[in-house]
């Protein structure tokens, strides 16, 4: 009984560590309305709605379609290009929303290098500007849909593989078009997978802060951030960030609900995988146009500009400050990885080796922190430790407040959800009678942890360091606000040089993002190529 | 026994206190200040430890961390920010003569608990090939309402605290009828949505996506000497600085200050790091580095600065005023429509 409760009170305390920050936010609302949240009731908060509701549908749309119809053209058929595409349509996860929008304003401004170069080829004068403004709402919803739309990609890909051959014939057979099928038949049975793709989608644009405020648009994260950094009241600013937080809330429901509902998946034994189609002329040029776009523009782009950015400083920056300011970001995102790692592995041991239904559910809620925007976690947590360093810890001398550990634990609240994912499904693939004849030869407890489950999860739980290590490296709300005294992270450079119009010094610090964000994504991709369904043709 | 683990861990990521040093929460983000604070440091040997951010964000810090904060020194732009630390009761009057003489009355804090450190004019920048010297004949903010400026004009945002400061003091000056009015017709003459600081301001100016910006002076400078590129080089070539209301109240002058935090450990040290930065050796510095107006007589402004006019009449009026009306000036632009 007492092993039991010692395993069973792990979850129980990493959640309450996980919510009390956010609960201190929501708190804010029984404090009492200040003036200025009726101020921003009477002449902000509509615009606030409206553009967050704009920008929402807006990203929606740009994911939902370029999502799945990049992902239906790499399954279905066959085209050159097609093996690229299959991972390549993945890179633009590499790059931040917040770093497309610094790039995109350096290539589209009137002088930006892309409307200097159409000025050059087009022999134009310097009144004529080819590309329009890109710093506005539209703008925006360019940037989050074609960095964000490899959430929907993933899934609707795998979804699509998993889709029945049989059933595509079948209705081949009853005379739909190949078009057809899609859009009747594939599209509706791969909609579970795809809408937990989108609100995935839907949370992060709605917890930005780097693209919009680069845009100057007006929503709730800029209008946080106004509250408290124009009208210096933070309490009404986390009376706003708390209705923000029940709209993610929502949103967090909906997709985990809509992960319950499996997949249409084929289960019988007659399942086969589809055949691809070949493609020639003009259907193949189609074809791969409509998945090399969304590469170019999501990744492409950004790192041709990034590129003009370094070759006109020369490589100069990559200075005894920037190596400073990388080791730090590694380092933290390192030490960040391997805390969610080991907190991911024993709680989903500890549910597997003693289940209890209670524990179960708390758990599930530890993955709340992802939805929750870091600058709303930012607050919570000075708040929390103010508390703690007055109380709890006033007769030391030492202080909580402004030190790394509370952008560590901000970091590990964030990440937590995907070093669990990763390990929660590699767990999913042991099979319980393992448990059981270790368990008949005496292995229990930290031995069955020790030389059973973690020799077989090497592969989740790099996976799960390297996953939070690239989300930590792009986090800046949170590390804006919590990391201490002469501490430089490469977001937080790159957002300061960014936010004083200073792009080519923005450059350094944003390629080393880009690229330290790569990693993982080549480990997906790894992930990608060996999941293509087995290949009979030919 | 584990007891002993957590205070260990604490201990290595804890912040600890040591002796001499002095620790600067600022919201500076200008380049130069590091070499400013490492001369402090090589003349007294006191270690300066700096924490940069967002004004509010060093604020809600201080705050925070209350009586254990180790903080001493809150250096900031805009006089706004800090009367904002001061109404939190946050601040401690600064004694040193030294300080205190050196700065005009109007510079200073309620009871002494800021100063200025350097000056900044919030100017009007116009390109000469689409403005018309009439146009420009004794301009006044006042005037930027009238309909002819159409279209013509770009302002960063309401956001931004030093556009809430000139309109606290047109609040003061005007009262806020008329400012609001004011407000609502400059709002009409935008050429575009406010958008980027003040340098991507000048940077429309000079590419002839509008006729006026309003910015502060040192932008001018820093992009005229060249270390901000080739590109904004050319542009500050083709604009030109003008200060407004020159035959009445003079241009919105504001500044760039510090106050010594009440809960401060080092306060002998802070004391110290404000004489410094009083001293004519910052004061060269800092106009050379970050071109912005000295406060000490007898120092000049760089060249590039000193090349639009010295001799200019500055608003006198207490940059405290803009901190009081800075809820008043947010609210009235919210009003106005200035996004």
């Amino acid at each position: 009984m007492n092993r039991l409760s010692y395993w069973s009170s792990l979850p129980l305390a990493v959640l309450v560590v996980f919510t009390a920050p956010i609960l201190i936010v929501i708190l804010s609302l029984f404090g009492g309305f200040s003036e200025n949240w009726f101020h921003i009731f009477d002449y902000l908060i509509f615009d606030y709605v409206k553009s967050s509701l704009i920008l929402v549908l807006g990203v929606a749309s740009i994911v939902l379609a370029v999502g799945t119809v990049t992902a239906w053209i790499v399954t279905t058929y066959n085209f050159p290009g097609k093996r690229l595409f299959e991972w390549a349509l993945i890179l633009p996860l590499a790059i931040p929303p917040y770093i497309l929008a610094y790039t995109f304003t350096g290539l589209f401004d009137p002088f930006g290098d892309a409307n200097n170069l159409a000025r050059s080829l087009l022999g134009m004068d310097s009144n004529f500007v080819l590309f329009p403004n890109v710093r506005n709402i539209y703008g925006a919803i360019i940037v989050f849909g074609f960095t964000l739309y490899p959430y929907v990609y993933l899934v609707s890909r795998s979804a699509f593989i998993n889709l029945s051959r049989s059933m595509q014939e079948s209705a081949r057979l009853l005379g739909l078009s190949q078009f057809q099928v899609f859009y009747k038949l594939s599209l509706p049975l791969i909609r579970p997978a795809v809408i937990g793709g989108l609100m995935l989608v839907v949370m992060e644009t709605l917890s930005d802060f780097g693209a919009v405020d680069h845009f100057a648009i007006q929503t709730f994260t800029t209008g946080i951030f106004r509250t408290w950094y124009g009208l210096y009241d933070l309490q009404t600013a986390m009376q706003l960030a708390s209705l923000l937080l029940l709209v993610i809330v929502i949103f967090y429901i909906l997709e985990r609900s809509n992960r319950g509902n499996e997949l249409y998946s084929s289960s019988n034994s007659t399942f086969s995988p589809n055949i691809e189609q070949n493609l020639y002329g003009i259907n193949a040029l189609l074809a791969f146009s409509l998945c090399f776009i969304p590469i170019f523009i999501g990744f492409l782009l950004p790192i041709i500009e990034l590129s003009i950015w370094a070759y006109e400083v020369n490589l100069k920056f990559f200075d005894a400050n920037f190596i400073n300011t990388f080791t730090n970001t590694i380092g933290l995102s390192l030490v960040t990885g391997l805390v969610c790692a080991a907190l991911a592995l024993l709680i989903n041991f500890s549910e597997r080796y003693k289940p209890l239904f209670v524990i179960n559910r708390l758990s599930s809620l530890l993955s709340v922190g992802y939805a929750v925007p870091g600058l709303i976690l930012a607050v919570g947590i000075v708040q929390l430790f103010v508390y703690l360093d007055t109380t709890v810890f006033s007769s030391l001398d030492v202080l909580l407040t402004g030190s790394l550990f509370g952008l560590i634990l901000a970091y590990v609240i964030k990440t937590y959800a995907l070093a669990n994912s990763s390990i929660e499904s590699g767990y999913e693939r042991i099979s319980n009678s393992l448990d059981d004849s270790s368990k008949i030869l005496g292995t229990v407890g930290w031995s069955l942890l020790r030389k059973i489950h973690i020799p077989l999860l090497k592969t989740s739980i790099l996976t799960s360091i390297l996953l939070v290590m690239s989300d930590v490296i792009k986090e800046l709300p949170a590390t804006l606000i919590l990391r201490p005294f002469n501490f430089e992270t490469l977001a937080v450079s790159a957002y300061v040089y960014a936010s004083e119009e200073r792009m080519i010094q923005a450059a350094a610090p944003a390629i080393a993002i880009v690229m330290t964000g790569l990693i993982p994504i080549f480990f997906l991709s790894k992930m990608i190529r060996s999941s293509r369904p087995v290949k009979n043709d030919e | 026994m584990k007891n002993l683990y957590f205070i260990l861990i604490l201990a290595l990521f804890g912040q600890v206190s040591s002796a001499n040093e002095v620790n600067v929460y600022t919201s500076r983000h200008y380049d130069s200040d590091p070499g400013l604070y490492q001369e402090f440091t090589n003349e007294t040997g006191v270690k300066v430890n700096i924490i940069s951010g967002k004004g509010s964000a060093l604020l809600e810090r201080i705050k925070a961390e209350g009586k254990n904060s180790p903080a001493d020194i809150f250096f900031t732009v805009d006089a706004g920010n800090l009367w904002k630390v001061q109404k939190e009761n946050l601040l401690q009057s600064i004694t040193s003569t030294k300080v205190l003489d050196s700065v005009p009355v109007n510079l200073k804090g309620p009871d002494n608990q800021w100063t200025a450190i350097a000056k900044r004019a919030r100017a009007i920048f116009y390109n000469p090939l689409m403005v018309e010297e009439t146009e420009i004949n004794n301009l006044n903010y006042e005037d930027l309402a009238d309909s002819k400026w159409k279209n013509r004009i770009v302002i960063r945002s309401s956001n931004n605290m030093y556009n809430q400061s000139l309109v606290a003091s047109l609040i003061a000056n005007l009262g806020e009828t008329q400012t609001e009015s004011w407000a609502k017709k400059l709002v009409s003459n935008f050429a575009r949505k406010p958008q980027g600081n003040d340098r991507s301001q000048i940077m429309a100016v000079a590419n002839g996506e509008a006729d006026i910006a309003i910015a502060n002076s040192y932008y001018i400078g820093i992009m005229l000497s060249g270390l901000a590129g080739e590109e904004q080089l050319n542009a500050a070539k083709k604009v030109k600085m003008l200060f407004p209301n020159q035959d009445n109240r003079g241009v919105h002058i504001n500044i760039s200050g510090a106050g010594i935090l009440k809960y401060a450990p080092n306060v002998e040290n802070a004391n110290l790091f404000l004489e410094f930065l009083l001293s004519k050796k910052a004061q060269k510095y800092m106009v050379e580095k970050s071109y912005e107006y000295p406060i000490l007589k007898g120092i000049l402004p760089s060249k590039e600065i000193a090349s639009f006019g010295l001799d200019f009449v500055e608003d006198q009026i207490s940059v405290k005023k803009f901190g009081e009306l800075n809820p008043n000036a947010v609210r009235l632009m919210d009003r106005a429509g200035w996004k």
